[in-house]
């Protein structure tokens, strides 16, 4: 593309835009408990004493899930929802409960996987019964295999209603058909119902308080597990909702510590994690490759390996602090991360391992090369998006995008002036600066770092300055000096840990806040503040939480 | 059955890739598909992203205009073409939601979006999620797709995405429907069952009819315990697995211009832009199969997404879409790079055309049956316009829209043009979408 000559945008004279930064910003999942889309609501006080769960909405499993569970039930590895579509995405995350719906198309995607998965599970019937029609009977090892497979797929003891679902379908195509085609529509029945598909509660019976009931042993090994693991209960956490042992908080505690523990954990960890950094954008991805010849569609996957190394090495390998995230001088590097960044005598394998970094020039989640390529053009860095990326995601302030009637576009690359020089005129057009005065200042203290995520001392042959300001927070404001003093100042920031909380419930839970959760969040805060903001701590806080350990009684048709 | 009704009550089995037939014969129709009169009728929609450049569409009077350097590729279909610019999306002004979410989702549902959590560019309205209500093609898939196989059928082409600036399609209030990016993925969709031996195929469908019909009959129980909200989730689910089980045995007839499409080879990254022209061509390879198959009367092709910020390599391009959309439109270099994206855009729809027009239908052709409309979620991109909206109608729609003539509505509203494509396509409704942003149908269509 020639070189353009303007300098200047054409700024439409009709377009005002009023107001200062106040009017570009919206609050992701405010947790202060004042629900600012009606402010007359009377703040909840927390007494500690008064029980307010939320909503708890039915959640549909989503593809993440549902390959984890199939495996767990039934040791499928195939991940079957690979042909599944694309589960809705609400906000930041893929598993709102309000968003996800069973379209026609996921419905085939489900008939077509339970179908394959059921069809590779009776290849091995004998295991997978654990009975012989022959010494016992068809009927008898049917009764009995429903029973232990439906409880598991059902993820509670089967009722009247499930058995008789299961039962019914087993005696048809026994006498139409085979034991083992019996057999096998019993599981491909169990893995369509709603009753696997989605997480449905009911709660006790009897109210724990006016307007409060604690969920059942069942509903709360699955909210365990779906929380910690992304799948359904194992053995052992079946074992304890059979024993009622998943009723106080410490046992639940108990189990949570348990579920972290494991190496099934650690999925979670990076499936949040992706999302909240906003990487499945990798995917379509591109880079100028005259601009920066080191790019290949194989290094966006390196890229996005090394941050779930990394993210998982700190969370659970190291100390697990928030601040160690944001602010590490090391990363996680195997032999392509380490030809990428240009070390030498790194690693040489394909695991990841351990490397320090110069500790002016690196610092955590916010130099990792995956997230200054995404928030970066095709040719050139973006002040804007990287700037916007702290502020959505770090401080969970909404950011509007332009209005119309302004021509938006980054100017084009000039040899002779750096990034700072030709965004100069996001501050000076009134037009412009009330937002973009809360994403530029930010951005340029990442111009340390190309398109591509590699550091830099100079753009273009010219000095850098990679000066920076914070303006407008609630407590991260000031100037900094390059991405490195960035994030030491969120790393220290009240209001980037209020985020990462309400970051966590929003996922956590399926759902965004609402002002009945402010005791919730509040509960939440002092457990992570307590615990020096480790997030394994955070995640253990969600399991005793109000919103976690009980609801509303649910009365049907309402 | 009623009208339209053309499959015999045989089976009809296709050669697999192996060989010989078996069981019944086949049907080697001699000549074209025997439908009974009337024809069926088809809709296309197909979208494209970012807004276009109206001054490169068209010129001259109604009955005497020339193609310009966007429509150009059109040239040999023009007579089959209706120009239809100056509508206004007036749903597009109201509701939660950016100026890109709203036009996308507005585009084929007429009304505004609920309100949700992802952040629109508006100060004073509530973040939006997905749209309040049915999109055309879904309303007149409704109503006249229950006998097919596949009510619609959504194609992709590079969409990815699955937020609301992605999703164009819904059977109802907050219920998108998702584009299938990869044709291998949409082959197996439509042609899937194909293969089957006629006992296998048999056996097959008696084993879904007892597990589906088993789930329905006890999920309804379910549904009487749980809380309003909940049901209506579940109830969405059954109503999509009684959709399947209600077409388990619905026959396909092979012959004329109906076989299985070759099998997809190795088509590498569906997301590379290299591939952006090779998918988007097999996706409506498919598309028109499946219509000549009578598998299904209604579908769309969705090239990206509104913001979609393609950089076409294969058009020397090295700026984004999105990004070249925003330049002001005295520079000549982003305009002359819209255009040519946009004549790249026509010559995929002129292909489409062309493939319809291999199909023999009565006396013509399955394109004399069709309307293909291809639209966008902005007007201009730069401005982020939903005035002046700009589109094509290609294809009579059996005689519904009289063609060949360039029309400009002078800010008419876009909800007219979808109640016309719903009485066009038989679906006698007297309103669509908001009926605040409806007046009737766009006076002047039918001739």
């Amino acid at each position: 593309m020639a070189a353009s000559t303007w300098q200047r945008w054409v700024w439409l004279p009709a377009v005002l835009l009023t107001g200062g930064a106040a009017s570009c910003v919206g609050n992701l999942g405010d947790g202060a408990g004042v629900d600012a889309s009606d402010p007359s609501k009377t703040p909840l006080v927390c007494d500690g004493v008064a029980i307010h769960p939320g909503d708890a909405p039915a959640r549909r499993m989503t593809r993440f899930e549902y390959d984890n569970t199939v495996r767990d039930l039934l040791g499928d590895t195939t991940a079957p929802s690979s042909s599944f579509p694309a589960d809705q995405v609400a906000g930041i995350f893929n598993n709102q409960a309000d968003t996800l719906v069973v379209t026609q198309l996921l419905a085939e995607g489900y008939m077509n996987a339970a179908e394959a998965v059921a069809g590779n599970a009776v290849k091995q019937l004998g295991t997978l019964t654990g009975c012989d029609p022959k010494t016992s009977s068809e009927q008898a090892c049917g009764a009995q295999f429903i029973e232990s497979f439906g409880k598991r797929a059902f993820r509670r003891p089967l009722d009247a209603d499930g058995r008789a679902l299961l039962t019914d379908v087993f005696t048809k195509a026994l006498a139409m058909w085979d034991y083992e085609t019996a057999i096998r529509l019993v599981i491909e029945t169990a893995l369509q119902s709603p009753r696997f598909v989605f997480r449905v509660e009911l709660g006790m019976p009897d109210p724990k308080s006016a307007g409060v009931v604690q969920l059942d042993d069942y509903e709360v090994a699955s909210r365990l597990s779906y929380l910690l693991w992304g799948s359904l209960p194992d053995t052992e956490l079946m074992a304890a909702a059979d024993a009622h042992e998943l009723s106080t908080s410490e046992q639940v505690s108990a189990q949570a510590t348990r579920l972290l523990a494991d190496p099934k954990a650690r999925s979670v960890i990076e499936n949040f994690h992706e999302q909240w950094l906003g990487l499945p954008k990798l995917d379509t991805l591109d880079k100028d490759t005259k601009a920066y010849p080191i790019f290949t569609p194989a290094l966006k996957t390196t890229w996005r390996k090394e941050t779930m190394a990394f993210v998982d090495d700190v969370i659970l390998h190291g100390d697990g602090d928030l601040a160690t995230l944001l602010s590490a001088p090391y990363t996680m590097m195997n032999a392509e991360t380490a030809a990428f960044y240009g070390v030498k005598n790194g690693p040489t394998g394909s695991t990841f391992e351990h490397v320090d970094l110069d500790p002016k020039q690196r610092a955590g989640l916010l130099t990792q090369p995956s997230l200054l390529a995404l928030n970066a053009h095709v040719d050139q860095t973006s002040p804007v998006h990287r700037g916007k990326f702290v502020r959505e995601r770090l401080l969970c302030e909404l950011i509007s995008p332009p209005p119309p009637g302004l021509n938006i576009v980054p100017p084009p690359v000039d040899p002779n002036a750096t990034t700072r020089e030709r965004f100069s005129q996001h501050s000076d057009d009134i037009a412009c600066s009330g937002c973009h005065n809360l994403m530029d200042p930010i951005g340029f203290g990442f111009e340390g770092y190309d398109a591509v995520g590699l550091y830099r001392e100079k753009e273009n042959g010219l000095t850098l300055d990679t000066s920076g300001e914070i303006k407008g927070s609630k407590d991260a404001d000031g100037k900094f000096n390059g991405a490195v003093e960035l994030a030491d100042r969120l790393a220290n920031s009240e209001e980037v840990r209020a985020c990462v909380v309400t970051q966590w419930f929003n996922y956590g839970y399926g759902r965004t806040t609402t002002t009945e959760d402010k005791c919730t969040i509040q509960a939440l805060q002092t457990t992570f503040a307590a615990a020096n903001y480790d997030v394994k701590t955070l995640l253990i806080g969600l399991t005793q939480t109000d919103a976690f350990r009980y609801r509303k009684p649910v009365v049907a048709g309402q | 059955m009623a009208q339209g009704r053309f499959m015999l009550n045989r089976r009809s089995i296709l050669k697999g890739l192996a060989g010989a037939a078996i069981g019944l014969p086949l049907l080697e129709a001699m000549g074209p598909k025997a439908y009974a009169a009337p024809l069926p009728k088809r809709l296309v929609i197909f979208f494209t992203p970012d807004g276009t450049i109206p001054g490169a569409w068209a010129t001259g009077t109604e009955n005497n205009f020339t193609l310009g350097p966007i429509l150009e590729p059109l040239a040999a279909h023009k007579s089959d073409l209706l120009v239809l610019t100056g509508i206004k999306n007036e749903a597009a002004h109201h509701g939660p939601g950016d100026d890109h979410q709203r036009g996308m989702e507005t585009m084929l549902t007429g009304t505004e979006l609920q309100t949700g959590p992802d952040k629109g560019g508006c100060d004073t309205c509530p973040a939006a999620g997905f749209a309040g209500g049915p999109s055309v093609d879904q309303v007149i898939a409704q109503k006249i797709g229950k006998q097919n196989k596949l009510q619609s059928m959504e194609f992709g082409v590079s969409v990815h995405d699955s937020n609301s600036w992605s999703r164009m399609s819904f059977s109802g209030p907050g219920v998108p429907l998702s584009p299938v990016d990869n044709p291998k993925l949409a082959y197996t969709r439509i042609f899937g069952d194909f293969n089957a031996d006629p006992a296998g195929a048999k056996r097959l469908a008696a084993e879904r009819h007892l597990v589906l019909g088993s789930v329905l009959a006890d999920a309804k129980k379910l549904q009487s315990k749980v809380s309003s909200a909940d049901r209506a989730k579940i109830e969405q689910h059954l109503s999509s697995i009684d959709s399947i089980n209600s077409h388990l045995d619905t026959m396909v007839q092979i012959g004329g211009d109906c076989s299985l499409p070759p099998a997809i080879g190795n088509i590498g990254d569906i997301y590379a832009e290299a591939n952006h022209e090779a998918v988007g061509q097999l996706q409506m390879d498919l598309m028109v199969a499946a219509m000549a198959c009578d598998i299904t009367r209604v579908s769309s092709l969705q090239w990206t997404t509104s913001v979609g910020n393609t950089t076409f390599g294969q058009l020397g391009l090295s700026e984004g879409h999105h990004e070249l959309s925003h330049h002001p439109t005295e520079d000549p270099v982003s305009q002359a790079a819209l255009i040519k994206i946009d004549n790249f855009y026509a010559k995929q729809l002129a292909y489409l055309i062309t493939k319809m027009k291999t199909i023999q239908e009565g006396s013509g052709t399955m394109f004399d049956n069709t309307a293909i409309l291809w639209c966008n979620e902005l007007a201009v991109g730069n401005a982020h316009s939903h005035d002046n909206m700009h589109y094509v109608l290609a294809g009579s729609c059996g005689g519904a829209f009289k063609t060949g003539r360039f029309l400009n509505f002078k800010g008419d509203h876009h909800n007219n043009l979808l109640l016309s494509l719903c009485h066009a396509m038989d679906v006698d409704l007297s309103s669509f979408g908001n009926p605040a942003y409806c007046t009737g149908v766009l006076p002047g269509l039918t001739g």
